[in-house]
């Protein structure tokens, strides 16, 4: 693949980039940091603007196509080691009898040892919760633990909601 | 400091912004509104509107010192944007197309002067002020056009760059011959001189970019600022006494920055400086305008238009089949270089300096209002280009069946 780069006088950059057949994508970057991205479908057609940036979302953008800014991962894969104890993400199943549950009725902690720090609902984080804070479908628990604490709290999740 | 001065500027950048404004709403070039606004609220008519005085800014050594400086900026700016590197890979397609651009615009503004009865001198003053296109107005238009992704982008970016070395010789002569004591030796002295003076600056710019480069090194955009604004001016304002062009020395102040890591840095910190230098320029241009004038001039004015309106789309078009495009990007090149402005308006300010004969008074007055309907113009062909296109094609093909019929 080519990519052509020239000087716009005034303006800035200009970078073609060759997308196959004679169809190609230009971008210019202004001097003020703004980006705008054309499409050409041939040589002899008018270039259609597709969308302008900022250059912070530019960047921003850039690093997702990248693959740099935001990695997905499975969620049981990730751990954060803290000494002894270690940091886990468990999702709650939908069917799992802890929903509906407030944190203190359910008695995590006095049935495995992990302390909840914060629950991921959707968008929104609830950094350490409140007793009386209710478990819901989907909820991802954000739990602290040893090893074995975490593997009984997963236990927990998991074989009540076979149970049922 | 008069009591009124603080209040006077106060009004003038406000009017500048007032005028700023509506012309994007337009979007049209800021420069015609610069200048209007400028005409509108100085000491010239229009001076009254119902009894109610208009007179708001005078003419003030504030203003010109600032408007100097929108001279000297425009032209740094054209040298730091200059591309030796561009230039240099294009150069035998640049060369013909500017080359081109020069030989039929050039002429027919000596044709002008010749056809309404200027001296030499007034005359080659004229071919310039019609010759030069207005980088600012073209460039703003591309975008906006989104012709800036297409291929015509090329010719019309090449034959400005060819357009900035020639008006940078141009304005070098020029000074150097309006300022001489009119005799051929005092010219030749002068000219020489300026070549020494403007080939010292180019060596520099050239050998020197690694020096330039850590000496402008500053930590902060503030220091960064400020030394190339009192580097710039220092060039500029030396120049100038010794009797050279302080544009012309400013443009090669802009190209030793050109090929340094600055120009990044200088296109962001030093950009809104310049804009509000130039549009101080623009705006005192209309102040020292006597619009009333133009009403002598109409017939040249509408000659000019008319005249290079025409010659630009025609070597506009050759252009662009140098550079093998079809016949309606060709047409776009031609249409994309008629804008002029800035560059206008600095040779007249030039004239205007000389101050002798026609150059104290019609000629500045008439690139005044050139660049008032070639700004407008130009950029409402750019915006109807495809229109316009159709409609030369309909015209050429009915002509071409009442020749044949």
């Amino acid at each position: 693949m080519t990519v052509y780069e020239a000087e716009v006088p005034g303006v800035g950059h200009k970078f073609e980039l060759e997308l196959g057949d004679e169809e190609r994508l230009i971008v210019i970057i202004h001097h003020d940091g703004k980006r705008e991205i054309y499409l050409r479908p041939g040589e002899n057609q008018d270039s259609e603007k597709l969308f302008s940036l900022t250059g912070k979302l530019a960047r921003q953008l850039g690093s997702i196509l990248e693959g740099a800014y935001f990695q997905p991962v499975e969620m049981d894969d990730i751990q954060v080691p803290l000494g002894e104890a270690i940091i886990e993400w468990i999702d709650v199943d939908p069917s799992a009898p802890l929903v509906g549950q407030s944190l203190q009725e359910a008695t995590i902690r006095e049935r495995t040892g992990v302390s909840i720090m914060a629950i991921q609902r959707g968008e929104e984080t609830i950094a350490n919760p409140q007793p009386d804070t209710t478990i819901e479908a989907n909820d991802v628990l954000v739990s602290l633990g040893t090893r074995d604490e975490q593997q009984q709290f997963a236990a927990l999740v998991d074989s009540e909601s076979i149970d049922t | 400091m008069s009591e009124t001065l603080l209040l006077e500027i106060g009004i003038a950048l406000t009017g500048i912004a007032v005028a700023g404004a509506v012309a994007n709403r337009l979007s049209l070039s800021v420069i015609p509104a610069y200048i209007a606004m400028g005409i509108l609220i100085g000491p010239n008519e229009p001076s009254t509107i119902a009894g109610i005085s208009l007179t708001l800014v005078d003419q003030r050594e504030f203003i010109d010192v600032v408007a100097e400086l929108g001279i000297v900026f425009l032209l740094f700016f054209l040298g730091v944007e200059f591309s030796i590197s561009q230039l240099l890979n294009d150069r035998r397609r640049i060369a013909t197309i500017g080359t081109v651009d020069f030989l039929v615009n050039f002429s027919l503004g000596i044709g002008l002067g010749i056809a309404f009865g200027y001296s030499l001198l007034e005359t080659f003053f004229l071919a310039g002020i019609v010759y030069i296109s207005s980088s600012a107005v073209i460039s703003k238009s591309l975008i906006e056009s989104g012709w800036v992704a297409n291929a015509e982008s090329g010719p019309i970016l090449g034959t400005l760059v060819f357009e900035d070395i020639l008006i940078a010789i141009y304005l070098a002569l020029l000074t150097a011959v309006a300022g001489g004591g009119g005799t051929v030796v005092d010219a030749a002295v002068a000219i020489g001189g300026a070549f020494v003076f403007l080939g010292g600056l180019t060596l520099i710019a050239w050998y020197g970019s690694s020096v330039i480069e850590q000496v402008f090194d500053a930590d902060s955009d503030e220091l960064f600022l400020l030394r190339i604004l009192g580097v710039t001016t220092l060039v500029a304002g030396f120049a100038l006494t010794i009797g050279l062009s302080e544009a012309v020395a400013a443009f090669f102040v802009g190209t030793a920055f050109s090929e340094t890591n600055h120009i990044e840095r200088i296109e962001t910190v030093v950009t809104p400086a310049r804009d509000f230098f130039a549009a101080v320029f623009f705006f005192s241009i209309g102040l020292t305008t006597e619009i009333t004038l133009l009403t002598d001039l109409v017939w040249l004015l509408l000659a000019a238009v008319l005249v290079t309106t025409v010659g630009k789309m025609v070597s506009g078009s050759l252009s662009g089949r140098i550079y093998r495009l079809d016949r309606r990007r060709s047409m776009r090149v031609g249409v994309g270089l008629v804008p002029r402005g800035e560059f206008s308006l600095v040779i007249a300010t030039l004239a205007a300096s000389v101050g002798t004969g026609a150059l104290g008074g019609e000629i500045p007055v008439f690139t005044v209002g050139y660049v008032l309907v070639m700004s407008v113009v130009g950029t409402l062909l750019i915006q109807n280009a495809d229109r316009v296109f159709e409609g030369i094609t309909a015209v050429s093909r009915a002509t071409r069946r009442t020749e044949t019929g």
